[in-house]
């Protein structure tokens, strides 16, 4: 039901990406001749603020007025005085050209010879050059000409490049994207080397403004996926984009799901890895983390060191994970269903002592695990939001309360203590924070179902996991591909690792449009 | 999901064939050795379970045919067009009977066996509710989902399976399983009857065909997904009567749970593998109720195109789950199976066995 509402209301935003270019907020205003009420219509629009920069002076020997604006801070004001006004005062004034007397010859003149610039445009709307001031160009203005050159002068202060934090690795490489879509692209490009990878970029946010690029490499990519990835995209309305988690959670497919339905990463060498097997990545101006579309849950589950190990290596990792996903969400509902309703399951000596311990405990496993792992929750998001040196005081803290005092005061069994460990380092061992978050919530409805039908009531909870999963998509393709629908082809990548020298197509899940990835023969 | 290509929204040769057998391996094979043994009292029942499974196969060979005749038409249309509409809308009730009453003796099943191997006061109707909730919750879903999941929970079973005969392995006494080919024909057949309720499910293709992507490939979907239940029957069968003879086999309610009660593994990290293996058992009851519901409400939206799934769904839970609480003890419970599998004999393999005939006389074909 929820579906299809939503996808009525998808129906009713979708406009073709063209259009959507076109819906600005203010009305379309034409240049004026008149320098005096160009500066003036720029200040009023932008409240006159102190960070505007307007300089005006003549043009070589002549009477024309010209006039600079932009943005302080937003624009590089060392390749304005030594590109623009430098060249313009400098050159007119000692070449041996003599300044046309019409104000579009000077524009003329200005932006084929004088202008030592890469990226310069000329424009007469102003509204357009509004947006491109805010931005970070430079409006060159010529009194008595309807006409403006800008020049592109962006140059502001980026943070450096540095190692992702929320995905470390011990193999592999180091840089991180950073909040500038700029440098991002260039990371990309510099491990991207074909000339099919496109960049298409567009903006999202009525007033944010917010650069969008949805990367891709041609004849990889599915194309009926990249349009339906336009399409969605098309119909983001909103006025303020700050991250891309806005991009995710307008776009995906089931709003309802608590599994991630668009992977983030701030892993250059990830997002190209994925380039190349035929997903998109979206790139948001101003933030590091980078949408890589569409989800499968192996992607979610694999990391790159697991290609960049031996294959052995990578595949006795990916194991180890499968089964950490398995005990994160199920432990501590095994341990309620177990202790509970089956202690005959527990070989005898085990459930003898495990009763010893529970002895002076005076709650049932059920309300123990939900305290044990709430507080669990409790610190794992406090050490979360703390800078790093109270942080590990939490960690000692907590350590301490949960593992030492709560058992002595009486109020949890040991062999609580155990599971909740186990429980929650089986969920830091889940590559994905998106994937480890969704697990954490599951692990709730599956206490609940193992409190109320013991291992029943667990299987259930699995069978039902199971159904909303098979259910899932994500931009239309299943989120259990290669497992359900069955693709024996991609199980070489999925939780075995084959040797590098096997993978030799790119996964079929993805239906990618070229599907070899080894063209020389036998690669041995 | 406009970006999933139709081709996709369908399903393979392979797939069907695990459909198939996904829905075929459920209750039935719990209790099979059980009537088998009692009717012929020996090792030779295997042959009982070869003998059942190709007449199985035959018939389900003549289904498939008929099906793959009409591609891309449903069990209602095509009925239709052989027979009339009267008639279409008359057997089409009756299948939704039919599969609605398995619903509910699949549902009753996990209530009884759960109660028997994992709760000892927990009443049998909260059981059986809690499952017919997830069930409604997968049919709810996209069918294509829904028809996923075998792919995913019976490779499961059947590896829990593998590792059960495994480790009874070393129970197995030459002994019990002597003498062979004592069994006269008469008692044979007896057997095979006795099988065929172990083997009835085989015909969703009927109604599934038209999911397919090539509707002629049915009858090879047929023979993969029988032949993992025949093997699988044959081989469990072997091992029961290995264990425990087949005058004991006779006695045990469920005899392949209590194939699971001898395992013993090394270790000692489970005690009571019964209950385990019973807990990820529910797994393939789960596959075939959700079919068997899913093709009720298939084939009443095919009837009533107005009406819509979610509705049926609702509609049809609480008759399903009344009907389910009516046997009052086993014996009841089992004759209610009986009868549902003589009721299905006529509904989903007499009749479409003669409307195949009919179609051919008639020269009727489906159109792409």
């Amino acid at each position: 039901m929820m579906r299809k509402f939503f996808a009525q209301r998808r129906k009713k935003k979708t406009s073709p990406f063209s259009q959507h270019m076109q819906q600005r907020q203010t009305p379309e205003l034409t240049l004026s001749p008149n320098l005096a009420d160009n500066l003036e219509l720029f200040r009023t629009l932008l409240g006159n603020p102190h960070d505007l920069l307007i300089r005006t002076f003549l043009i070589g020997n002549t009477n024309h007025t010209c006039a600079v604006i932009a943005l302080d801070g937003l624009a590089d004001s060392d390749m304005l005085h030594n590109q623009v006004l430098g060249h313009i005062q400098l050159m007119i004034s000692t070449s041996e050209k003599s300044v046309p007397p019409e104000p579009d010859e000077i524009i003329q003149l200005l932006f084929e010879e004088v202008l030592s610039v890469v990226e310069i445009k000329k424009e007469t709307s102003l509204t357009a050059a509004l947006d491109c001031i805010l931005s970070g160009d430079t409006a060159l203005f010529v009194d008595g000409s309807s006409e403006l050159i800008l020049i592109d002068s962006k140059g502001w202060k980026t943070r450096g490049i540095e190692e992702p934090v929320s995905e470390g690795l011990v193999r592999g490489p180091r840089d991180g994207f950073t909040e500038s879509i700029r440098d991002n692209t260039v990371r990309i490009r510099r491990r991207v080397k074909d000339p099919n990878l496109r960049f298409e970029s567009s903006w999202v946010g009525t007033r944010s403004k917010t650069e969008l690029i949805i990367a891709y490499i041609d004849d990889i990519v599915d194309h009926e996926m990249l349009d339906e990835v336009r399409r969605r995209i098309a119909t983001i309305d909103i006025d303020e984009v700050e991250e891309s988690g806005f991009i995710e959670q307008w776009i995906e497919d089931d709003f309802l799901s608590p599994f991630p339905q668009a992977h983030n990463t701030e892993r250059p060498d990830k997002v190209s890895a994925s380039l190349f097997q035929g997903r998109v990545a979206i790139l948001l101006d101003g933030t590091p983390m980078v949408l890589i579309l569409p989800v499968t849950i192996g992607l979610l589950l694999h990391s790159p060191e697991d290609y960049y190990e031996r294959w052995i290596v990578g595949t006795l990792t990916r194991l180890l994970r499968y089964l950490a996903a398995f005990f994160a969400v199920f432990s501590p509902s095994l341990y309620i269903a177990l202790v509970t309703f089956h202690p005959g399951l527990i070989p005898s000596d085990l459930a003898f002592s495990i009763a010893a311990t529970r002895d002076g405990v005076p709650f049932p496993a059920f309300i123990e695990s939900l305290m044990m792992i709430t507080t669990m929750e409790l610190l794992q998001e406090a050490g979360l939001r703390l800078p790093k040196p109270i942080g590990q005081t939490v960690g000692i803290v907590g350590g301490l309360v949960i593992g030492d005092a709560a058992v002595s005061a009486g109020i949890v069994s040991p062999v609580m203590v155990i599971v909740v460990a186990l429980t929650a380092i089986s969920s830091f061992a889940i590559p994905s924070f998106q994937l480890a978050i969704a697990f954490r919530m599951i692990r709730f409805f599956a206490m609940f179902g193992a409190a109320i039908f013991g291992i029943y009531g667990v299987i259930l909870s699995l069978i039902a996991i199971m159904i909303h999963l098979s259910n899932l998509t994500s931009i239309g393709y299943p989120y259990l591909a290669p497992l359900a629908p069955q693709m024996p082809r991609d199980w070489k990548d999925l939780i075995l690792r084959a040797p590098v020298t096997f993978l030799k197509e790119r996964p079929q899940a993805l239906h990618p449009e070229d599907e070899i990835r080894m063209r020389t023969g036998d690669s041995k | 999901m406009s970006a999933q290509t139709l081709s996709e929204k369908m399903i393979s040769k392979n797939h069907m064939g695990i459909n198939i057998a996904s829905v075929t391996v459920g209750v039935g094979i719990l209790t099979f050795p059980r009537a088998l043994a009692k009717a012929t009292s020996g090792f030779d029942g295997w042959i009982s379970v070869v003998i059942s499974g190709l007449v199985a196969l035959l018939i389900g060979w003549l289904l498939a045919k008929l099906a793959a005749r009409f591609p891309r038409q449903t069990f209602f249309d095509y009925t239709a067009i052989i027979a009339s509409k009267p008639v279409a809308y008359a057997l089409t009730l009756l299948v939704c009977l039919y599969t609605m009453l398995f619903v509910s003796f699949e549902i009753r099943a996990i209530g009884n066996i759960a109660k028997q191997y994992l709760f000892y006061s927990t009443p049998v109707e909260m059981i059986t509710l809690s499952f017919l909730l997830i069930v409604q919750y997968a049919v709810a879903g996209s069918r294509i989902a829904m028809l996923r999941l075998n792919l995913l929970f019976l490779p499961v079973v059947l590896v829990v399976i593998f590792f059960v005969l495994v480790f009874t392995t070393q129970l197995l006494e030459i002994e019990n399983i002597r003498p062979y080919f004592s069994s006269s024909w008469k008692s044979l057949l007896e057997g095979s009857k006795a099988v065929g309720l172990s083997y009835s499910g085989f015909e969703i293709i009927l109604f599934y065909t038209m999911l397919m992507r090539n509707p002629e490939e049915g009858p090879k979907a047929m023979l993969l997904g029988l032949f993992i239940p025949v093997s699988l029957y044959v081989t469990i069968y072997i091992f029961v009567i290995g264990v425990f003879s087949a005058e004991v086999a006779k006695n045990l309610t469920y005899p392949t749970i209590d194939l699971a009660k001898e395992v013993e593994i090394p270790g000692g990290f489970f005690e009571r593998v019964e209950s385990m293996f019973f807990t990820i058992w529910i797994m393939t009851i789960f596959n075939t109720c959700v079919m068997w519901l899913d093709i009720t409400i298939l084939n009443l939206t095919s009837m009533f195109r107005k009406v819509k799934k979610m509705v049926w769904i609702l509609a049809l839970s609480p008759i399903i789950y009344f009907v389910a609480m009516l046997p009052q003890n086993l014996v009841d419970f089992f004759a209610f199976a009986d009868a549902i599998t003589y009721f299905g004999m006529i509904i989903v393999y007499l009749c479409p066995i003669c409307l195949l005939l009919i179609a051919i006389m008639r020269g009727v074909k489906g159109h792409e």
